[in-house]
């Protein structure tokens, strides 16, 4: 009688805690990171760490709130295109480690594995768009190219979502102008993508290389973000607004040209993007391409249609400042 | 680019802005909790539906249309200026065997031009050698038949392919205006030796409440060959897509699409319905060859829709996904009264 009056509350006590845990837990964070111009991510860890940084900003610490929220860094092959191994490939592949509770290379671990009921956002900056465009878009044996080179299916389960940040759904008209050789006015881009290697070849802006013409619809949402703050030379290159080398019809997956203009009152809608469904707006920011990952402009915000910010209770309209001094890191922290 | 004098300016005064912290007009909200809602929410709805077949909302495009139809590529001159030139292919992908058909057009406020140009083409193959050259002319004697209307065409008709089962085939395009300025765009197509085609034959039958239309293809070597379809009612209407991935060997084989009961039931349409869009591919690699869209393949016999399963498909591992959401945005939706208490 005595065993039995301690066992049922020890064991309420412990249900309880088993729920709170399960409910208390925040997402792991797993970055992924862009375009490169070597290899340097893909066989050091510190280059892929140092991706999200710039002096003392870091994306990535901002993010996890001061390392409050596990995180998990990803490093690939940011020369070879988006669907090859040593890019889709490699980075299923550490998403499932990650949810295993694996170490990435600096040995951060997710504070919860699939399996103990760990959730998992999938953070991806410019290439690492269309990366994860493929492998979501490849989950499920009937997809054309399901499992390709990597456990697309396991990422496609076990994460919850995806956020990108300038991300190049579309490719860059950047890419188009690389691989063109001869326009000078768009030189600056060469800063960031530099030659018309494999990568940049996958870029660019025609059906050809699209990823879309290779996937279906993403298993799991893709959250889209992205800076309209110009780059003296390289914006020259681009159609509409656009993040100095990302247009925004690429950023925001947007369905028909990849390089027609849009701003943010007239960005493509959650209803006309590249997959009929998968795709959500969130915001856009007054940051470049190399500001929106690692944290150094803390600036403007502003509403895009069907975005996530609500003025009063109702979405906010297109182009409404929503912040004025918020990096797209500290933006995330708001989301989870 | 829009306005960078503008943007700059803000920029400056951006940065000039004192605070590092995060300043937001009151008004304005991301809700604690709310992404992982509606997340959650999108997920029980797509759950209805298996991974390979769902239906298509009212007023919804043909998802194989929409990816089959070729986008221009258009870029503006140094400091935006006008004119600006559009490209494009007239396909996305072309089979072997098929000449390849050029366009471009020179713009200003999104219309075609009639002013000459001299227009040229380098097509470009994905390991950086030149190809082909192509010359653009707009005589009416290419592609496009109507002499002096401005669009600009040429034809490629290709002796090989430089990757086989598809290749892609960039097209750097350059067009000198009278004044002497150029104008210069990137296009691009597929080039496919698709390894299976269909053969034409078709079959349809139930099978656990759900319509299965089977589609016969000839193989001709080994690989993973993937098909899609679009069902349309006879009215026109797209209800309903369908997809199915094989590993074949060569010969002939049956690739089933099975359309979900659900979708008819959704879309509150009886049979009989139209397959109005076919897409084969081998997809043994990447890029993946694409057989030309076949329209209107097949029409099958009369169903009702009672016939058809009702039931939803309930796909745990979107449900499993909603649940862990729904469990993240409580948690958020907590610690944020939690921070407003203090």
């Amino acid at each position: 009688m005595t065993f039995r009056r301690m066992t049922v509350p020890l064991l309420t006590a412990l249900a309880l805690a088993a729920c709170a845990a399960e409910a208390g837990a925040q997402p792991c964070l797993i970055f992924v990171h862009g375009k490169q111009t070597d290899t340097n991510t893909y066989t050091s860890y510190t280059a892929a760490r140092n991706y999200w940084v710039s002096g003392a900003n870091d994306f990535v610490k901002t993010a996890t709130k001061n390392f409050a929220t596990s995180y998990y860094v990803v490093g690939y092959n940011g020369t070879r295109p988006y669907w090859d191994a040593q890019a889709a490939g490699v980075v299923a592949n550490a998403i499932v480690n990650a949810t295993n509770g694996g170490a990435d290379g600096g040995g951060h671990r997710c504070a919860k594995t699939y399996a103990q009921g760990g959730t998992f956002w999938v953070i991806a900056h410019s290439m690492g768009g269309p990366v994860m465009d493929y492998i979501l878009g490849n989950n499920d044996a009937s997809d054309p190219n399901y499992n390709f080179n990597g456990p697309y299916d396991q990422v496609a389960q076990r994460i919850s979502l995806a956020i990108t940040v300038g991300g190049a759904h579309r490719g860059s008209q950047g890419a188009d102008a690389v691989c063109l050789q001869s326009n000078i006015l768009c030189s600056f881009i060469a800063i960031f993508i530099q030659s018309c290697d494999d990568a940049t070849y996958w870029l660019r802006s025609s059906d050809d290389v699209q990823v879309r013409t290779f996937s279906n619809a993403p298993a799991k949402n893709i959250y889209l973000t992205g800076g309209y703050k110009a780059i003296f030379g390289a914006s020259a290159c681009l159609n509409g607004e656009d993040d100095g080398v990302v247009q925004y019809a690429s950023i925001y997956a947007c369905n028909g040209s990849a390089t027609a203009s849009y701003d943010n009152t007239n960005v493509c809608n959650n209803a006309n993007k590249q997959e009929a469904g998968g795709f959500r707006n969130l915001d856009a920011s007054h940051e470049n391409h190399d500001e929106e990952r690692n944290a150094s402009n803390a600036d403007t915000r502003k509403a895009i249609p069907d975005g996530n910010w609500t003025c009063g209770g109702s979405p906010c309209a297109p182009n409404t400042t929503v912040a004025s001094a918020m990096t797209t890191a500290q933006y995330i922290t708001l989301l989870y | 680019m829009i306005d960078a004098k503008k943007k700059i300016a803000i920029a400056m005064v951006m940065l000039a802005a004192p605070g590092l912290g995060i300043i937001r007009p009151a008004a304005a909200q991301a809700e604690p909790g709310k992404l992982a809602r509606d997340t959650a929410k999108d997920y029980r709805e797509a759950a209805r539906y298996p991974a390979s077949s769902h239906a298509l909302k009212k007023g919804e495009a043909d998802p194989i249309q929409e990816k089959r139809v070729p986008t221009r590529q258009t870029r503006r001159g140094p400091d935006d200026a006008e004119p600006a030139i559009s490209v494009w292919a007239a396909k996305v992908s072309f089979e072997k065997g098929q000449p390849v058909d050029l366009y471009a057009t020179l713009e200003t406020n999104g219309k075609a031009i009639k002013n000459p140009a001299e227009i040229t083409g380098e097509i470009v193959g994905s390991t950086g050698g030149v190809t082909a050259l192509v010359a653009y002319r707009d005589d009416g004697q290419g592609p496009d038949r109507k002499a002096g209307d401005g669009t600009y065409s040429a034809r490629w008709t290709p002796t090989g392919i430089e990757d086989a089962p598809a290749a892609s085939y960039m097209v750097r395009v350059r067009a000198r205006l009278a004044n002497g300025d150029l104008r210069e765009a990137a296009g691009g197509f597929l080039y496919s030796d698709p390894a299976a085609h269909l053969t034409g034959h078709y079959r349809d039958f139930l099978r656990d409440g759900n319509l299965v239309i089977a589609a016969e293809v000839d193989v001709a070597e080994t690989g993973r060959f993937h098909l899609a379809g679009t069902l349309y009612t006879l009215a026109g209407e797209p209800i309903g897509f369908a997809q199915a991935a094989a590993n074949l060997e060569p010969g002939r084989h049956w690739i089933e699409l099975s359309y979900y009961g659900l979708i008819f039931h959704d879309r509150q349409a009886a049979g009989p319905y139209r397959l109005g869009t076919l897409a084969l591919s081998t997809a043994t690699r990447m890029p993946n060859a694409l057989n030309d869209v076949v329209a209107d393949a097949y029409v099958t016999r009369s169903y009702r829709v009672e016939q058809m399963r009702s039931a939803s498909f309930e796909r745990p591992q979107l449900i499993e996904s909603a649940r862990r959401l729904d469990l993240d945005a409580e948690r958020a939706e907590r610690e944020a009264r939690g921070m407003r208490r203090q």
